[in-house]
């Protein structure tokens, strides 16, 4: 996506964006409370797509080992954890 | 002493609970209170009784000598990382926080080699290597040794897991305790252990005694098949009930340590499987091994595509969980059998997915939990060394 649109689009708009164009499913952005490991709509495979996603989306170092399922169970919990992260 | 096997170490267990319960009902349970009641618990426990003279206390200056070493590798590597970042020094703060284990699992009659060993040094280790890791990414940038010796060695999940993360086991020690909390706590704590009871010293004990044990010297096909259902189901019924007796003791002194089992043989595919078998295991390494690998094969393009990728991570990282159960054919055997059915099943699942193929009817569930069940328990089969 260009530059300009990327300044004006939220934090949260932003992840959802990622998250959707690696979950390949437009379900995260209906539902920003789909238990997304139990839906099987993320797996290990799809949540190392992710990270390398988000971490080109915002430049920000992730870590597999501080992705406790709890902390990214839902698109809303990963929102919460990229805001925190990019201090948004 | 084998922890939870005798009714001695459960009127040992009253003493630390006794007085951890009193202080933390005043708020008087601290961190170093704590570590004294683990070195008390371990001194007793791995003392041996039955030898006499100075020999008895080999094993608890085993355990010491262990602890700081680790200490050391944790605590020098975190001065390096402050500093600067290396892969060098991450791989050798791994690798010699490896060093006793893998001495132990491939040379463990070698006269030097038995004098590292204790039980559970498999666990420990892996507990050290979760701070070496949780270092290198930045999520630990402080380390008390206390904290640390204390997650190490926490006597009620020493010898066999679960395998507890640092941060979490941190954020329980940080976290006041309020006497509500305190009270839930106490509560979770006598479910597990009743639980760990009808587990462990009912059930298991009732499959051993009637059906593992006069499987165990039958002849021929059905006999093995008997023998394959008897193992698997002791298995779980050992493992889960001392787990929750674990869990249990671990509560009652403040560590909520997570659940290691999760109705496992209910699962319905082999990915669901390690979901709920072992838990803190398959989630250290999934977390440690499975995704670092694929991380790192994906950034410097090893693969030419992400299905080989993930393959070869599945491979990589039951190779090394079926060789730290033990230098033998058939632990290999055994990753390899699980590596390649979650090959099979992750490819299963991509060609449905892309047949726009979603929720299974509940027949298919019905049918794809019982094949799950069998694969498994033919798995543990491999596991038991009955095969050879």
């Amino acid at each position: 996506m260009p530059a300009n649109t990327a300044r004006r689009m939220t934090t949260a708009e932003r992840v959802i964006d990622v998250l959707a164009d690696v979950a390949e499913d437009n379900v995260v952005r209906t539902d920003p409370d789909i238990p997304l490991f139990e839906q099987d709509v993320l797996d290990s495979l799809r949540t190392v797509d992710l990270i390398l996603a988000l971490t080109r989306e915002f430049g920000v170092d992730i870590s597999p080992a501080e992705l406790d399922r709890s902390l990214w169970a839902t698109p809303k919990h990963i929102v919460a954890f990229m805001e925190a992260k990019v201090g948004a | 002493m084998t922890p939870y096997a005798s009714f001695f170490y459960f009127g040992l267990l009253l003493y630390p609970l006794a007085i951890g319960l009193v202080l933390a009902w005043f708020g008087k349970l601290t961190p170093g209170i704590l570590l004294g009641l683990t070195v008390a618990m371990l001194v007793v426990q791995y003392s041996r009784i039955q030898v006499e003279g100075p020999n008895a206390l080999d094993k608890v200056w085993t355990v010491a000598g262990f602890s700081l070493y680790q200490l050391a590798i944790a605590s020098v590597f975190l001065h390096v990382r402050q500093r600067l970042q290396s892969k060098p020094a991450f791989w050798v703060a791994i690798l010699l926080s490896l060093l006793p284990l893998a001495l132990v699992k491939v040379a463990p009659t070698t006269v030097g080699v038995t004098l590292i060993e204790f039980v559970g040094v498999s666990y420990v280790t892996f507990r050290s290597l979760d701070v070496i890791i949780g270092i290198e990414d930045r999520l630990i940038t402080a380390l008390s040794s206390k904290q640390y010796l204390l997650f190490l060695l926490f006597f009620p999940t020493i010898s066999s897991g679960p395998i507890d993360r640092f941060r979490r086991f941190a954020g329980d020690l940080a976290q006041p305790r309020t006497r509500q909390l305190l009270l839930a706590d106490v509560d979770s704590g006598v479910q597990h252990i009743m639980r760990g009871f009808a587990y462990k010293f009912l059930v298991a004990a009732l499959i051993k005694s009637h059906w593992l044990e006069p499987a165990e010297t039958g002849h021929g096909m059905w006999s093995t098949i008997s023998y394959m259902y008897a193992y698997s189901l002791y298995l779980f019924f050992d493992f889960a009930g001392y787990s929750a007796f674990a869990i249990g003791v671990g509560s009652m002194l403040g560590i909520r340590t997570p659940e290691n089992f999760r109705l496992p043989f209910l699962a319905r595919n082999i990915n669901d499987f390690w979901n709920r078998w072992h838990i803190s295991l398959s989630i250290w390494f999934r977390d440690h091994v499975f995704m670092r690998f694929l991380l790192a094969a994906t950034r410097g393009k090893w693969f030419r595509s992400r299905e080989v990728a993930s393959v070869a991570a599945f491979y990589v990282t039951f190779l090394l969980m079926g060789l730290w159960h033990g230098v033998a054919l058939r632990y290999v055997v055994y990753g390899l059998y699980h590596a390649t059915l979650l090959s099979i099943h992750n490819a299963f699942g991509r060609w449905r997915k892309k047949r726009g193929k979603t929720d299974p009817g509940f027949g298919w569930q019905v049918a794809s939990t019982a094949l799950t069940f069998q694969l498994v328990c033919f798995g543990l089969l491999i596991f038991s060394g009955r095969l050879g």
